[in-house]
């Protein structure tokens, strides 16, 4: 049997030819394979590759290069975005836990908004805050994956420092309606960061019009490297934002480390592809999803999750009932799918991205991922189909 | 191109052959894989004729991720057909089905089926799927009664 059809873009995508190219031309002694913190030729010809790559992924987002920061990925940006903003804020000094009056409960240090279906990045993020003695409200989404703006502004408290939402959710592909959601924050003068990872390369995203203070992305949901991403900071948040890193002041103090010239590069380009070639793309991918939820919506019991209009190209989540779901996916050994996120796939917990939209356990446990990308074919969707309808049919029929 | 990844090509100096996803290791194992592939198994029993009986038991619950009930069409001591319907794992599934090849013409009392610990072992199923196993095992005691599996070891 050949290699599975792959269908999981939203969990990682293969690294472009042309910037595996780009990226080998930044390794070796014939390359640009300076420290970009050097003051010899072979480190100025290694900072003028990191800011091309620094223009060039700020084009695909709509942002000033110089408001760019180059990080390990998106992880790394939610963590720095979140914690950096939370320690930062001016109203937010003291010790963790410090008490305020003797005997008095420990102060409040300050309050973040975020959502029960963000990434575990986010969410994991906002949990340590809670430990430091930071107060966190996870808002609900409604059934479809999505969080109303109002929800948002009746969670905002005078301490609020910062609210976190993601733009696409990257288990349903979900788009949030973050330009209201930054119309709320702004009213009251509190941060907004978005977590980017699902969106940017799939839909045209423009941070100043979304009203981003922060936004996270990384190279390799969009055809670029592993181990490389970026966070935009608004001019107006960046004094707050405190380093987690220390040590060399790259990136203007605010992410020490040497930079990863051919990472760097890597995505770079990658942004540079990605937005030349999401005109065509992003139809594509969605004519694709249609098809494949045409093929799969005629099986009995087959659920979409998530809004069906608001939502990425290229992301389709679907639950059938009666279906063990790691049945399911060990059955479909010609497919590469996920059965959730990737970065949740270890547990046997259902997800609990699909919990807040209120399905049942065994109705989240049975879900399947589709993500599409630039690879895939008409002929793959119907595999996939055919695939899917033989599999959860077996199991339906061998089941009590 | 199409949507196969194509992998497994020669890598630059190292000069080995990448592991390509088709030849990655199945983390099912073999044992298991080919019984879940092939659930012949699994089903309903056929109705008893004269001098047969069919015996049935079933536990766990949907809800909780396994659900398991056997059903055993006996004749003359013997069991002459074994049937299944599970919902769970891949484990689950491919365990129902291993054992109701083996308790096909067993002769009652069925002495020859050990214990789930066992049955991991011979099916090289990882230990954290032991509850899972559990709950067939139930099933099996719950069909066979008095005529079951040697008795549950005792406190």
């Amino acid at each position: 049997m050949g290699a599975p059809i792959y269908l999981d873009y939203a969990a990682t995508t293969p690294v472009d030819a042309r910037v595996a190219a780009a990226m080998r031309a930044c390794l070796t002694v014939r390359g640009t394979f300076g420290n970009p913190a050097s003051g010899h030729a072979y480190g100025r010809a290694a900072r003028e590759r990191v800011e091309r790559a620094r223009a060039q992924a700020a084009a695909l987002i709509g942002c000033p290069a110089a408001d760019l920061i180059w990080t390990s990925g998106a992880t790394e940006s939610n963590n720095l975005a979140i914690l950096g903003s939370a320690r930062g804020a001016p109203g937010a000094c003291g010790a963790s836990g410090a008490r305020g009056a003797k005997g008095a409960e420990p102060a409040i240090r300050g309050h973040i908004v975020t959502a029960r279906g963000e990434h575990k990045s986010v969410l994991d993020a906002c949990r340590a805050l809670e430990r430091e003695g930071f107060a966190v409200s996870y808002l609900l989404p409604d059934r479809e994956g999505l969080i109303d703006p109002q929800a948002v502004r009746a969670a905002l408290r005078a301490d609020t420092l910062l609210v976190s939402i993601m733009h696409a959710n990257n288990e349903i592909g979900v788009v949030q309606d973050i330009a209201a959601i930054a119309a709320v924050c702004h009213e009251r003068d509190i941060g907004l960061h978005v977590d980017g990872a699902q969106s940017v390369g799939r839909i045209p995203v423009d941070v100043t019009r979304l009203g981003a203070d922060l936004f996270s992305f990384t190279a390799h949901k969009l055809y670029g490297p592993k181990g490389v991403g970026a966070l935009y900071v608004a001019p107006a948040r960046r004094a707050a934002l405190q380093p987690l890193l220390h040590g060399g002041g790259q990136e203007r103090g605010v992410r020490a480390g040497t930079l990863p010239v051919h990472q760097i590069v890597g995505f770079g380009l990658a942004c540079e592809l990605a937005g030349a070639l999401l005109p065509a793309e992003a139809p594509r991918l969605e004519r694709l999803c249609a098809r494949l939820w045409r093929g799969l919506s005629g099986l009995e019991g087959a659920l979409l999750n998530g809004h069906p209009v608001r939502r990425v190209p290229g992301i389709l989540n679907v639950c059938f009932a009666g279906v063990e779901g790691e049945s399911l996916l060990a059955g479909l050994t010609e497919l590469a799918v996920s059965s959730g996120s990737a970065c949740n796939s270890d547990s046997e917990e259902p997800s609990y991205v699909l919990r807040a939209l209120g399905r049942d356990a065994q109705l989240a446990q049975s879900s399947l991922r589709f993500s599409l990308g630039r690879a895939t074919r008409a002929r793959d969707i119907d595999t996939a189909v055919a695939a899917v309808r033989r599999e959860v049919r077996r199991l339906r029929a061998a089941a009590p | 191109m199409s949507g196969r990844a194509t992998q497994g090509r020669r890598t630059g100096g190292a000069g080995r052959r990448a592991r390509s996803p088709a030849r990655a290791r199945d983390p099912l194992g073999e044992a298991v894989r080919l019984l879940f592939s092939d659930l012949r198994h699994a089903g309903e029993v056929r109705s008893a004729r004269a001098a047969e009986r069919v015996l049935g038991g079933e536990a766990g619950r949907t809800e909780h991720g396994t659900r398991v009930r056997f059903s055993l069409r006996v004749a003359a001591g013997r069991v002459r057909e074994a049937r299944y319907r599970a919902y769970g794992c891949p484990y689950t599934l491919a365990c129902c089905e291993w054992l109701a090849g083996r308790l096909e013409g067993a002769r009652l009392p069925i002495r020859t089926l050990d214990e789930p610990a066992r049955w991991a072992l011979a099916l090289s199923i990882p230990p954290e799927r032991l509850g899972r196993l559990l709950v067939i095992e139930d099933a099996l005691r719950a069909a066979l009664g008095a005529e079951a599996l040697p008795p549950e070891p005792t406190a």
